[in-house]
Parts: C-alpha cells; structure tokens; sequence
C-alpha cells in the first residue's frame, strides 16, 4: 500500500448477517476507514446506494448476504445480488472497474468470514488503489 | 382453371403431360452472361425456367431482367416475385412490364426475411402478402383491371403460380391454405423439396379429399442431395424442410466419393414416386447453382424428349 | 405501454459532453415501468455519469428531476424552473415526451438518454414483447386477439409462410410464429373458418406510412 493510500470502504450488510461489525477484531488494523450500513434485508440495496457510496469516496463497497435459501424476506439477497451484479457492469462501462464492489454471503453471527472478506477488500485495493474519481 | 393465359408451361399442363421445370438464381452483378450460360444447360430439357427474385434477400439481378434475358435465349421462364421488397404499386408495375416482354408465367411469394441475407439493415416493404399477390394477377388477368379498378389497355394474362410447403407448420393447415391459395387463383403449385415422401402423400391425401388436385396442377419439388453434411445441414438449418433420418443415414453410409450418386438415386426414386402420386402433374427440379446436373437427373428419370 | 432501453451510458456520456450543467428529467409513466427513465433510473444515471465525468477530470454539474409525464403540458411546466437552470436537459422519456420537452421549452437543448422501443405489454417479470405497431385500423377481432401486423415478422394477413417450424418465426428461433398462435387460439375459439376468408391488402392510409397523425377531439376542446 503506497504511504499516503488509506482506502475507504463502506459495508451494506444485512442485520441477520452480523448484527454488529464493530464487534469483531481486525487486529491493530488503523489502515483504512469503514463506514457501515445497516439494511433490514439486503434485497434493501439499491443501485443508487451503491453509486452513492462511491461518489462519498468509498474506494471499494462490500455487500453482505444471507446464504442462498436462507434469507428471511426469501428472495431479497437474490435481488441483491442481481443489484450488484448489473451495477459492478455499469463500474466496468465507465471504467471505474466493477471489482470495486462485491457482494457475499456469509451465515449469521460469522464474524470470522466478514474479517476475512474486508482483509480480501483490502487484498485488492493494493491492485486497484484509490478511488479515481474522487 | 383459367383460359386466359397462354404460357407454353401452361398447355403442357392442360394436354395432361407431366411438366418439368427447373430453377436458376440471377447473378450477384450486371453481367447476364451467367443467366446464359445457365440457360443453355436447360435449353431443351425443361418446359420452364423459375428465375428467383433476390432469393435469401440477397442482392442480386432483377427477376424480371433475368427472365427477359432467358426469353431472348428461346426458354420460357417462370417470373418468380416476393412481396418482401416491393409495394403495390412496384408489384401491379413489373406484373405490367414483364408480361409485355413476354413473360407468361409468374409465381407469387411473400420472400425470405431481409434479416437472412446481404442488406439486414433494409426497412422491408411487405405491403401485400402473397395470396394478395396472386388475387392481385387473377383480377388483373381476368378483370383487366388493376388493383385501384383502373381499366388497362391490356391484361397481363399471366400463367399464376403458388409455393406450397407441406413440411411446415402447422401441418394439418397446410391444405386449408393450398385451398385459399386456389380460392385465391392460383393456376399452379411448386412444392418444397420433398425428402419425406410419406408427409408428402399424407399431404397429397387431403388435397385430394378436399377435391383441390382438380382445381390446380401441383409440381412437386426435389433437389438432389450432395453430401450428408447437405441433408443434416438442410434438416437443421433451412427452414420449412424435413429430411427423415433414413435418408440422412443413407447419405451418410456412403464413401464421400459415391455421396453425389446415392443422392441422385435418391432424387430419381423421388420422381419416380411423384409421377405415381395421382393429382401430381409434373416435377419442378430445384437444383440451385448446379443446373448442369438437370439434364442428367430429367434423361435418367426418363422424361426426355420434352414435348 | 411504451417500452424504451436506457442508452448505454458512454453514449450518453458523449452526447452530454458540450454542456456543464445538466438536467436529467425523468417520466413517471411508461419509462418507469420499463426501468428506463423513471424517478429511480435517474437517480442512478445522475450518480453514474458524476463518476465518469469525475474519473476524467470533466467538470459537470447534474440535476435530478422526474415529473409524472412528458407527454402532457400540465406535467411538464412543473419542470420549467429546473430547466431554466441548468444549459441542456437530458431526457429519459420516450420520444415523444423529448420532443413534448424541446417543443415547449425551444430555448433548451433537449437530448434523448432513452432508445424507444415499442408499444408492448409486461409478458412477465422483466420481459416486455412488442404488441402494437399502432396501424389505425385494428382487426384483432378476425385474428383471435393476435395481431399479424405486429407480430409477424412479414405482416402476412393470410398466413403463415413456408418459413414457420415447430411454432417459431424463420427470423428468430426465440420468436413465436404469431400464425402458429392465431391458428391455435381461433382453434380454442371454435373459429378455425376464419382461415379459409380471404384477408384483403391493408389500407395503409391509416398508419403512419400515411404521414405523422393527428387526433383531435372537439368534444373535448373549450
């Protein structure tokens, strides 16, 4: 990570995914910002959301999902991930590149999966760097 | 039947003698020395020549210049016209032009989509369907008048064709519309190329029953296969055709050398059948840019002389 | 409904290149329920085209706007002081709510963000298929409620054509052949003799081969 790079990233999960992010430990961890959002279901995700997040200066936007089959409302992470996938296309067409944003499922109360998955994150931001259009 | 027109395809049908005609596509540029030379492979073995009207929508010499070129060369063509690129105003035109060349003999069709051949971006026309069309010839011919009931200084009396396809969908239709198609005064009938030929007498069948094979002269259609890479291709890919699997295995089960002989078997046991067929009044032999193979094909299966 | 599809957003992107202050002007009706150009689609293109604009150092001021529909006077002034605003409007209406737009408000550069498409219904979730072709002159009563101008691909009134197989249309093996559908449905209809009637030429006069049309009703006029 250059010196002056600490990436931001905002996290749209779903409460019955983990209630609570700030719960768990990312060892020492000071490098970067995380903002969260916390959605009822995750089918609450919106493209303009997304969007949004990037235009506040997110340089990466992480969406947590229910397990398939597992979600409460039934099919709302299937929306979610239909959002996702047509928005990460829309990054890629104005070259912002859609790996920015990625969506996961993870089992309720998995705080190990979520650590993991924002280390991941923070993986490919050292490939991705800042935000461009910011 | 109409009494009108006097093609020559049209008196060999009348006198009851089974007719024989053949196909052959214009050229894809403004040199008509391959209209000729194509006429000269006929010359002698078919009673009429069909000239394809940018068949596949793709681009090529009119119909109607091709046919005058036939015409000057001695054959009688057969002018084939789609709704898909002219109106009805175009249509009643070259109807008007191509009888006062002496084109006798017209076979009217709606024409492949643009969207399969050289122009896909082309608005189509479509104005009129083909049963239109042939309602449109009738009353010119018969009337003499045109469509707007204009009085013309002379009817095109013109010998009217139809296609039919007894391989398309939905099958038990078919004959309603060979019925409307006579209904809508159609003298003649070339079918599809016939592969299956128990679909096709089950077709014959109920136009029998329906008393159509007295109202009209049908021709079924062959065209002799190459290879089985053709059959298989034809089955799958050209629609509106029906190879059975037998003879496509047939095709198959040959060395590829002997391949264009199995399929000219094949095509003569086809015309054999035809002529045994009751209502079928002739052959029309559809073999697209290998018109050389039409002497052989008329010679082997016995239907030479021509009258 | 008419069914419209958003511009791929390069395209837009270029067509709003001359202008830094730009109007996004959503419609309420039509194009929202094809998620074209409703109040939400904005929202997302506005967003989407600050990014782009912003990754290539463009400076570009957009604003959002959706008014219930362009197609009617009443609808479109409440949009008059966001338009006086901004130097261009980008409207996400079908055609003729863009031109509805440039008529009345001359001075503004008005530009299309929506391909328009047809007149067509929701088949079903996500899909709309084209229905209408809007001829004037409406005979879905002697076709058993299928309409061959629209949904034949060759505007066969006595058809089908030798092309048909296994119910689908020669042009696209996804597309059904409406004579397929016509002949089953006067079959379920007991009207299967509708067949055998010959179908005359179409009097194209009435569709808009016959020049832009007109409707006006002097019972409703004041």
């Amino acid at each position: 990570m250059t010196e002056n790079f600490k990436p931001k990233i905002t996290l749209f999960h779903c409460i019955n995914t983990v209630p609570e992010i700030g719960g768990f430990s990312l060892t020492g961890q000071d490098n970067f910002e995380l903002q969260t959002v916390k959605l009822a279901c995750s089918s609450m995700v919106k493209d303009v959301f997304l969007l949004r997040a990037f235009e506040a200066g997110s340089d990466a936007v992480i969406v947590l999902v229910c397990p398939e089959g597992q979600c409460r409302y039934v099919e709302g992470n299937i929306r979610a991930k239909k959002r996702v996938a047509w928005v990460r296309n829309l990054l890629d067409e104005i070259g912002l590149g859609g790996r920015r944003l990625s969506l996961s499922n993870i089992s309720a109360g998995n705080n190990v999966a979520a650590s993991q998955i924002i280390q991941n994150v923070l993986k490919d931001l050292e490939d991705l760097g800042p935000n461009p259009a910011v | 039947m109409n009494m009108k027109a006097s093609s020559r395809l049209q008196e060999i049908l009348s006198n009851g003698e089974f007719a024989v005609t053949a196909e052959c596509g214009p050229p894809r540029g403004a040199n008509p020395e391959v209209i000729r030379k194509k006429g000269e492979l006929l010359k002698g073995w078919v009673d009429a020549v069909n000239v394809t009207d940018n068949q596949t929508a793709i681009v090529r010499m009119s119909s109607i210049a091709a046919c005058a070129h036939l015409l000057q060369m001695g054959l009688e063509p057969v002018m084939q016209m789609v709704t898909r690129d002219r109106n009805r105003i175009a249509l009643q035109s070259d109807i008007m032009g191509a009888y006062s060349l002496g084109i006798k003999n017209i076979l009217c069709l709606s024409g492949d989509h643009q969207s399969f051949g050289s122009q896909p971006d082309a608005l189509n026309v479509f104005d009129i369907d083909s049963m239109n069309l042939i309602r449109t010839v009738q009353t010119m011919r018969e009337d003499g008048k045109d469509m707007s009931g204009f009085e013309l200084n002379a009817p095109p009396s013109m010998f009217i064709g139809a296609a039919a396809n007894p391989f398309a969908d939905p099958f038990e239709y078919r004959v309603i519309r060979l019925a409307k198609k006579i209904d809508a005064g159609a003298d003649f009938i070339q079918t599809q190329c016939i592969y299956n030929m128990d679909r096709f007498k089950e077709w014959m069948k109920m136009a029998r029953e329906e008393g159509l094979t007295e109202k009209v002269h049908i021709l079924g259609g062959v065209t002799p296969l190459k290879s089985a890479g053709m059959a298989k291709f034809m089955n799958n890919k050209v629609a509106g055709m029906d190879v059975p699997e037998a003879l496509i295995d047939r095709m198959a089960g040959v060395s590829k050398e002997k391949a264009v002989e199995e399929g000219l078997k094949i095509c003569l046991e086809t015309i054999a059948e035809l002529r045994e067929i009751e209502g079928i009044h002739g052959v029309h032999i559809m073999a697209i840019e290998w018109e050389e193979i039409v002497a052989e094909i008329v010679e082997s299966a016995g239907l030479t002389p021509r009258p | 409904m008419i069914v419209g599809e958003q511009k791929p957003i390069l395209e837009i992107k270029e067509i709003i290149a001359p202008y830094k202050k730009i109007l996004i002007l959503g419609c309420g009706t039509c194009v929202k329920t094809c998620f074209a150009g409703g109040e939400d689609e904005v929202a997302v293109l506005a967003s989407a085209l600050r990014l782009a604009c912003k990754k290539d150092g463009k400076e570009i001021e957009i604003e959002e706007f959706t008014v219930e529909r362009q197609c009617e006077d009443e609808f479109i002034q409440e949009s008059a002081p966001a338009i006086s605003r901004n130097d261009g409007v980008l409207s996400l209406a079908c055609g003729a709510g863009v031109q509805a737009i440039a008529r009345r408000f001359a001075k503004s550069p008005v530009l299309p963000g929506v391909n328009t498409m047809f007149i067509g219904v929701l088949e079903k979730q996500g899909v709309f298929t084209e229905e209408c072709s809007g001829c004037g002159n409406c005979r879905l009563d002697i076709f058993g409620g299928i309409c061959p101008v629209t949904r034949c691909a060759k505007k066969l009134l006595n058809g089908p054509c030798g092309g048909s197989q296994n119910g689908k249309c020669e042009v696209n093996p996804e597309t059904d052949c409406a004579w397929q559908m016509i002949i089953e449905r006067l079959g379920i209809l007991g009207q299967m003799d509708n067949l055998r009637i010959y179908v005359p030429p179409k009097n194209w006069q009435t569709s808009l081969s016959g020049g832009p049309r007109k409707l006006v009703r002097e019972d409703h006029m004041i």
